[in-house]
């Protein structure tokens, strides 16, 4: 007689807790190597896209995903806008760079602290940290709302936005919104530092993997490792590979695995030319990337301070910019997530009904990296056992913060 | 904390094939999610914690559309092990937005996406009610926080959470907004359950209708007042948003279209 199943405790063993989507890891101990299985139902966005209209691609988009709606909103509707030629104020770049920091601030610390610290410090979940330490449970809570409050303001919710619009902004913020904001991150400024301190204390796996980091900065991919590209030629560069068992991707630049996000954006200054020597992050160990999401979450929000003290200055202006005569019809939009540089492509007819349109994911192109990362985990820590090696994989897969659902999309 | 830990009811929290933006809304609920949590025992939610307990549970809230063969098996395991199912979201309740790929696309898209050697393991994006017996829906893509707290005190309380009587236009209303369909743009407001807070068009995007059609909703009325500004295709393209998978909602939009004249 065949055993019977039980698929609530079989899955639950066999799939990544405390990541975005569905993924399982397959450890070859022989081999010493490290696989992983992308196992997400595929929702095929790029079809989906297909036959509706311009405007409602930036409406579509984001419900890729849950954690970065607004990184997908903000690249459809620059693709978007490329598409039909429309240049946008210095104003709405201001106003969505704005609605950016919220989407960062919002996942860097629903990342860091929610899923990934409890690797730290030896709980289960978030909410034990009540119990163990509520003040720096409080403290995460708060930087998490401010970072929802951010995109209530700027983006009309905290998920899935509802203001934008192609060549602007359906509805701008008012200034006493924008005030109120303002105070609202000059008082949480303290809270990111000691948020920072929180994740300096923490005693991370150790280990050293030959990382490439690749980030966005004006139109260009820069490495620092080899010679970037356009972004134009995002396409040519970022390579997707299909593999068995797998409904995600897996992303190589020239052949070979990379890593995006927060690292990456701090040692290439994509954001700020801040200095960061002083927060000791090793940008040779992918655990620092939780770091790094806390350092940069406190970089995001004094961005955020000066932004909306210029914005303050200004008339907030709501006239949308509009299509020009002969548009290209096809346009790329490019924008830093909060886990790395994503690019969307759209092509429509003259209509405005979309004919083709491509999405690379941050997580397609760090899947790669968690792998070498991973085999590299198992060599460096070879005198650990299987059952803590399979601990500190997990953990590793958890800090890179892979986002399933976006890589399947 | 309760003194009696046993006698909290056993949650568990699942999410399907979707963007995972009603557990965001779950997580967001703050400090209301630890009033919760010590009211609930959440023993299974893969995204929040590594511990998990089997069955039985006393309701299992589930996110996303099952898409998947395998996520088809876990629901129907979990319709046997839980005593209510409760859809979390519009992919859940509605198929919602991996809705919009009708299942006899889904073939070409593989091989364009993927290749033509490609494995698919996706069958059809449908709602959990195409597969199992669903006690209550939570509607909203994503979700509503207040809504979410509601329908949840209301099971605990071991009410049968109720919908609400109203369309998402008297919201609308409250909130000031101009009316979509006076200035002559698709709106699905009158038809579709309030609970929403209008947040769509208090920012300036449409009503799609992801909070469900609410009972009694007057169909052909709603078609003869879009049709004096939109086309037929603009009409069935705004229902296909998050209706595609719905038949009941096709058939009578379809039917109100045949039916309209001038």
């Amino acid at each position: 007689m065949p055993k019977k199943q039980n698929l609530v405790m079989e899955r639950s063993k066999e799939y990544i807790a405390k990541i975005e989507g569905h993924g399982s890891l397959a450890i070859n101990w022989n081999k010493n190597s490290v696989k992983l299985n992308l196992l997400e139902g595929e929702r095929l966005f790029e079809g989906i896209l297909v036959g509706k209209t311009l405007e409602e691609m930036h409406w579509i988009t984001p419900r890729i995903c849950g954690v970065c709606p607004i990184a997908h909103n903000l690249a459809s509707l620059a693709s978007s806008e490329a598409a039909l030629g429309i240049k946008i104020s210095d104003q709405t770049k201001l106003l969505r760079r704005l609605m950016q920091i919220g989407q960062n601030v919002q996942s860097h610390v629903l990342h860091a602290v929610f899923l990934a610290l409890p690797d730290y410090i030896g709980i289960d979940r978030i909410t034990e940290l009540n119990k163990k330490d509520p003040k720096k449970f409080a403290l995460a809570l708060t930087l998490k709302e401010l970072g929802d409050e951010i995109a209530y303001v700027m983006a009309g919710r905290n998920v899935h936005p509802t203001r934008t619009t192609i060549g602007g902004f359906h509805n701008l913020p008012s200034k006493a919104e924008l005030k109120n904001l303002l105070d609202g991150i000059k008082r949480s400024i303290p809270k990111a530092r000691a948020l920072i301190k929180i994740f300096q204390g923490l005693d991370y796996p150790e280990l050293h993997v030959n990382l490439e980091l690749l980030a966005q900065k004006s139109d260009e991919v820069i490495s620092n490792k080899r010679r970037g590209f356009s972004i134009a030629d995002y396409k040519k560069n970022i390579e997707e590979k299909v593999r068995d068992g797998s409904t995600a991707k897996f992303g190589a630049y020239q052949g070979e695995g990379y890593m995006v996000g927060s690292m990456a954006r701090l040692w290439h200054q994509s954001f700020y030319k801040k200095d960061v020597s002083q927060f000791d992050i090793n940008f040779t160990n992918p655990f620092h990337n939780n770091l790094a999401q806390a350092v940069e979450t406190l970089f995001e929000l004094e961005d955020g301070v000066k932004i909306i003290e210029t914005l303050l200055r200004e008339k907030l202006n709501s006239t949308t910019a509009k299509p020009a005569k002969n548009p290209p019809l096809r346009g790329i939009g490019a924008i830093e997530a909060p886990r790395g540089g994503l690019y969307h492509e759209v092509r429509v007819n003259k209509k405005g009904v979309i004919t083709y349109a491509n999405i690379i994911t941050p997580t397609v192109q760090n899947l790669t990296s968690m792998e070498t990362s991973a085999t590299e985990l198992l060599k460096q820590h070879s005198g650990a056992s299987q059952k803590e090696l399979k601990h500190l994989i997990e953990m590793l897969i958890r800090a890179y913060d892979p986002c399933i659902t976006c890589s399947v999309h | 904390m309760p003194k009696n830990i046993s006698k909290r009811p056993k949650i568990a929290i699942y999410d399907f094939t979707d963007c995972e933006g009603c557990e965001v809304k779950l997580v967001s609920v703050k400090e209301r999610l630890l009033h919760l949590a010590n009211r609930f025992d959440i023993v299974n939610w893969r995204l929040g914690q590594e511990q998990i307990k089997d069955g039985p549970y006393a309701a299992a809230i589930i996110e996303g559309a099952p898409v998947t063969q395998d996520e088809i098996d876990l629901l129907r395991e979990l319709r046997k092990k839980s005593k209510l199912i409760i859809s979390l979201g519009a992919c859940a309740s509605i198929a919602g937005i991996p809705g919009i790929m009708n299942k006899s696309e889904r073939t070409k898209w593989y091989k364009k996406i993927y290749g033509a050697n490609y494995k698919p393991r996706g069958l059809d994006a449908l709602p959990l009610s195409a597969y199992v017996k669903v006690d209550h829906a939570i509607h909203g893509c994503p979700v509503d926080e207040d809504e979410l707290i509601r329908t949840l005190e209301e099971l605990l309380s071991g009410k049968t959470p109720h919908y609400r009587g109203y369309s998402a236009c008297l919201e609308c209303k409250l909130a000031g907004n101009q009316c979509r369909l006076l200035n002559r743009q698709i709106c699905f407001g009158p038809i579709t359950q309030g609970g929403c807070k209008a947040v769509c068009v208090s920012g300036g995007s449409p009503c799609y209708g992801c909070f469900g059609i609410r009972e009694e909703a007057n169909i052909p009325t709603l078609v003869k007042i879009l049709r004096k500004f939109a086309s037929e295709k603009e009409i069935n393209n705004h229902v296909t948003m998050f209706f595609n998978q719905i038949p009941e909602y096709k058939n009578a939009f379809k039917q109100a279209l045949k039916n309209y004249t001038k």
